[in-house]
């Protein structure tokens, strides 16, 4: 089967950051839209057309590229990465829609959006440990110029440490991929052919010490990961990001990159050493409950939106590391859905903060003596309550809302092996319900603030951005069957080699 | 006669040379796009005769002056590709007058011709008096913005460094032919390799050369000097020289070491080093200090040319990775950075070139919102500066990667680990540029700047083949591996 849906979906939205960077500024706009609905539309097209019931790879497309190091363009889909590839193209054309009326640089805002899509359907898609590395250091750069051009006052900062942290965690990332690669004879980046325990009991020699080759390579790969997705104690560059960039560039991060990160976390883990990950599992549980209860912690007295959404990014990779680390199906598919819901929530989390701080000039809602300073929102924007309601119930996992499906699945599955955890995770759980309560109530209910009288509900263009999301959300609860099916014979796939 | 079908592309340099130095003299001032044309056509020559070259295999001409094989050919091809991308942007810059137009042209093909003959310079005295050469051309071409004292002063250390390095290498040449009794370095290698020398002797040989090379090349001990030089000399010329004189400098480091100091080892493409002296260990060390120390010294830098000079520096380090590794890969590697240094750093300076045109200083904090004046060079900047130190995204990384690997290959993590964290760093420090250039950008009112048609053409020609060279990586790598099959080892 050959449709080159993949490399169609990678290219669209190259093609038009070319086009839109030669076209003006009105025009640009709608290039940059197109593009990147275009690259959804084959997206979505080649989730539908993929076929349940099977762990094998799909729609794969490979030719070689840098034959002489074995490197090669190889793509392909399966049940794990079809939800980060539905994610990423929903989340794109949202994103470009939502800075539409960007007064300064809108091209290179858009064109670095687009230049993101790629990065991040290629990290998604690549079969191929160089490849997917290419695309993921591709996916740090433009995070460098999104904060640094349009980010608020303490930019400079936010930006350079996003650009330190990123960038020293492709390094620790390279230095693994190194290791892997000169460790197997012939050698090679090939997914499959690294897969099934080649590199397990191989050791290579460091100062006289000999370690063994799959640890050292599975704790870079962890760190270097570490350093771009948010783990305590590695969160302050995020949030500080999350304080200073504009609320679609930190959705951008929060709800692109970080579980695509997750997601190369679980692909490479699994496949290249599942000895090493049923070693680690304790910790990854560790790190995960740690991350969850930290994240509510700091989460339970932000007063403001935008150090919020970020401590509830933090807490729910928690939770999806406590999926990833239990090491049973349940619980993996649970974490694998997740990564969905929690793209699609943070989304609408930062999108509706955006509107807010775009019309108030700040996203507080609290100030320093406690006192509310937003407030009543519901009955001035009804419309935007109820997108803001819908998210919230989503990230506390409601039933009937996506976030339970990922929340009970992870939860069932991590009980019977790590019951404390579990009790541990689902007091934070609870605070959860403490922290985002209070914000909704600061915010949409009660009386209104004075000053405030004057507050425009979500036009038309803002709710049409934040329908895709919504829709995603309510769907995906309600009717969570065929995402579960695509994914569950995958991660039964990847477990059998693990145990 | 057929020797000197062989060296067609030097005799085309000359004549090109020659002709224009009569052309400037008796036609003085007029036709002035002319000389630059010329020089173009002569270079093409040169760069077709070059190729033609590559049927006749590898080959000694001249009783072994001069070694023509694929080593020697590949560098040709890289030094004139170079000198051509110099001329053509040398219309675009106002640090050169057009009036002195024509003597830039004429020093730069000097050059170019030094660096040939340094490419394929099989003779100790050779390698000697084309070393004299490209240094003496070198301090004119640096001192070329004559009224800038940062200039002057960059003739003067270039000058200095140069003569200490000279005076190094006759000496360890004189040493070699005292021993050997010859000036052939393939004939001092079999001496070498039959009746070995006392081990001091063989290490004053091999520092006192050595230190000669990293003048040439720019590395630890001896890169004082280098981003003096890449500071003060008028931009265009920093970009010339920045690749092309440590190219050369590479170019005759990998023949002189590996033909002298080391044999071929049990394992096809891998060598051994020769006798009991290990130089493996100092060059490794040299290439650690050196990364890190550029790195580190270009993070903190305040004047963009300066800051490039250091990540030069660094790249220095990088390339020296592959040589104590004593493995073709390791050199292929060396090759393959080369030619995207080619791309990477001509471009950077070429920006920069156009900046300090328009502003009268290449300070950072004067780059400030240069991305929203300029946004097609600055954007282009910054990927040739990304290039240069190995982001992931850019072709630069794939050098990087190899470099690393082979490093990682033979045992030598810790020098790796050296690599990557330099790597970082400089990665850092394009950074800080970068901000520079984005400024205040939503506040900035300056208005944008003019940029011309063949302006904007030449950054293409320079932005697509990098692409390029990472996209069809592979055909690169065919033709660098081929490149060294033919060396008369």
């Amino acid at each position: 089967m050959s449709h080159h849906l993949i490399s169609l979906t990678i290219l669209f939205p190259l093609l038009g950051t070319l086009f839109q960077s030669i076209s003006s500024p009105a025009r640009s706009r709608w290039i940059a839209l197109v593009a990147s609905f275009a690259a959804s539309g084959c997206a979505i097209l080649l989730v539908l057309s993929m076929q349940t019931q099977t762990a094998d790879l799909q729609a794969v497309e490979t030719f070689p590229w840098v034959g002489s190091y074995a490197i090669s363009y190889d793509m392909a889909i399966d049940g794990l990465n079809a939800l980060l590839v539905l994610l990423i193209a929903i989340l794109f054309p949202v994103l470009i829609a939502s800075e539409w009326n960007q007064k300064s640089g809108v091209r290179g805002l858009h064109g670095l959006f687009l230049i993101l899509q790629t990065a991040l359907f290629g990290a998604v898609c690549a079969q191929d440990l160089f490849l997917q590395f290419f695309f993921w250091g591709l996916s740090a750069l433009p995070f460098y110029f999104l904060v640094g051009i349009w980010g608020g006052v303490g930019r400079e900062k936010a930006s350079f440490r996003c650009i330190v942290a990123s960038s020293l965690g492709n390094s620790f990332i390279f230095a693994a991929l190194i290791l892997i690669y000169y460790s197997v004879d012939p050698h090679s980046f090939s997914l499959r052919d690294l897969s099934g325990g080649v590199l397990s009991g191989k050791v290579f020699d460091f100062l006289g010490h000999s370690l063994p080759i799959s640890g050292v390579a599975f704790s870079l790969l962890s760190a270097g990961l570490a350093l771009r997705a948010p783990i305590w104690p590695f969160q302050g560059w995020f949030t500080e990001v999350a304080q200073e960039a504009p609320s679609s560039v930190f959705v951008a991060l929060a709800a692109g990159t970080v579980p695509v990160a997750l997601y190369i976390f679980v692909k490479v883990c699994y496949l290249l050493f599942p000895q090493s990950l049923s070693y680690a599992s304790n910790y990854i549980m560790a790190v995960g409950t740690v991350n969850l209860v930290m994240g509510g912690i700091c989460a339970a007295s932000q007063k403001g939106l935008r150090r919020l959404q970020a401590f509830v990014c933090l807490s729910e990779v928690g939770l999806i590391l406590m999926g990833i680390g239990s090491l049973s199906s349940t619980g993996v598919v649970g974490a694998v859905y997740q990564q969905l819901i929690l793209g699609l929530s943070l989304a609408g989390f930062g999108l509706f903060s955006g509107v807010i701080s775009e019309r108030t000039g700040h996203a507080i809602f609290l100030n320093q003596k406690g006192e509310k300073t937003l407030g009543g929102l519901a009955t001035i924007a009804p419309s935007m309550s109820i997108v803001a309601g819908i998210v919230v119930a989503s990230l506390l996992g409601f039933p009937g809302f996506s976030g339970f499906v990922g929340h009970a699945l992870i939860i069932i599955g991590s009980y019977s092996i790590h019951p404390l955890s579990v009790v541990i995770a689902a007091s934070a759980l609870l605070l959860a319900s403490f922290y985002l309560f209070t914000m909704y109530r600061c915010v949409f209910l009660g009386k209104p603030a004075e000053n405030f009288e004057v507050f425009q509900d979500l036009t038309l263009r803002e709710q049409a951005c934040v329908f895709p999301i919504v829709c995603g959300l309510l769907f995906f609860g309600l009717y969570p069957k065929p995402l579960i099916e695509l994914i569950r014979p995958t991660v039964l796939t990847l477990l059998s080699t693990v145990k | 006669m057929s020797e000197f079908v062989l060296i067609m592309p030097e005799i085309f340099l000359a004549l090109t040379l020659a002709f224009i130095v009569v052309g400037e003299v008796t036609h003085y001032g007029e036709q002035v796009r002319l000389i630059t044309l010329t020089s173009l056509v002569g270079l093409a020559g040169a760069f077709v005769q070059t190729i033609i070259l590559y049927k006749y295999g590898a080959i000694q001409i001249f009783g072994g002056v001069l070694s023509i094989d694929g080593f020697a050919l590949f560098f040709k091809l890289l030094f004139i590709l170079l000198a051509a991308l110099t001329i053509g942007s040398v219309s675009h810059t106002q640090e050169i007058t057009e009036g002195r137009r024509t003597e830039y042209c004429a020093l730069v093909l000097a050059a170019t011709l030094a660096m040939c003959l340094l490419a394929s310079a099989a003779d100790l005295i050779l390698i000697f008096l084309s070393f004299l050469f490209l240094n003496v051309v070198s301090y004119f071409l640096a001192a070329y913005g004559r009224r800038s004292v940062l200039s002057t002063e960059a003739a003067v250390k270039a000058l200095v460094f140069g003569s200490v390095a000279s005076a190094l290498f006759l000496y360890a040449s004189a040493i070699l032919f005292a021993t050997t009794h010859s000036l052939n370095i393939y004939e001092i290698h079999k001496y070498l390799a039959s009746s070995s020398l006392s081990a001091p002797v063989l290490m004053t040989t091999f520092m006192l050369s050595f230190l000669a090379l990293c003048t040439q090349m720019g590395a630890f001990p001896m890169y004082l000097f280098l981003p003096d030089v890449l500071e003060g000399s008028p931009t265009p010329v920093s970009g010339f020289l920045s690749v092309g004189s440590r190219a050369a400098g590479f170019a005759i480091a990998i023949r002189f070491l590996m033909v002298v100091f080391a044999q071929p080892g049990n394992i096809r493409g891998q060598w051994q080093p020769l006798g009991q002296l290990d130089w493996t260990e100092i060059v490794s060390g040299v290439s650690a200090l050196t990364m890190v120390v550029g790195s580190l010294l270009a993070f903190r830098q305040k004047s963009a040319k300066r800051l490039i000079g250091y990540l030069v520096v660094a790249e220095t380090g990088f390339l020296l990775m592959g040589l104590p590794v004593l493995d073709e890969l390791g050199i292929a590697a060396i090759l393959y950075n080369l030619i995207i240094d080619v791309f990477a750093l001509v471009g950077s300076f070429y920006v920069i070139s156009f900046f300090y045109d328009e502003l009268q200083s290449d300070r950072l904090e004067s780059l400030q919102g240069m991305l929203k004046r300029a946004v097609a060079e600055s954007v282009c900047l910054v990927m040739f500066l990304l290039c240069l130190v190995g982001s992931p995204p850019m072709p630069g990384f794939l050098g990087k990667f190899i470099l690393v690997g082979v490093a990682v290959r033979h045992q030598r993590p810790v020098l790796a680990l050296f690599g990557i964290f330099a790597m970082v760093v400089s990665t850092a420090a394009v950074a800080r540029l970068a901000y520079q250039l984005m400024g205040r950008f939503q506040e900035s009112s300056q208005k944008p700047l003019v940029v011309n048609f063949s302006r904007r053409t030449f950054l293409m020609v320079l932005v697509v083949p990098m692409a390029l060279l990472g996209i069809f990586a592979d055909l690169v790598f065919k033709w660098v591996g081929q490149s060294l099959g033919f060396i008369l080892w």
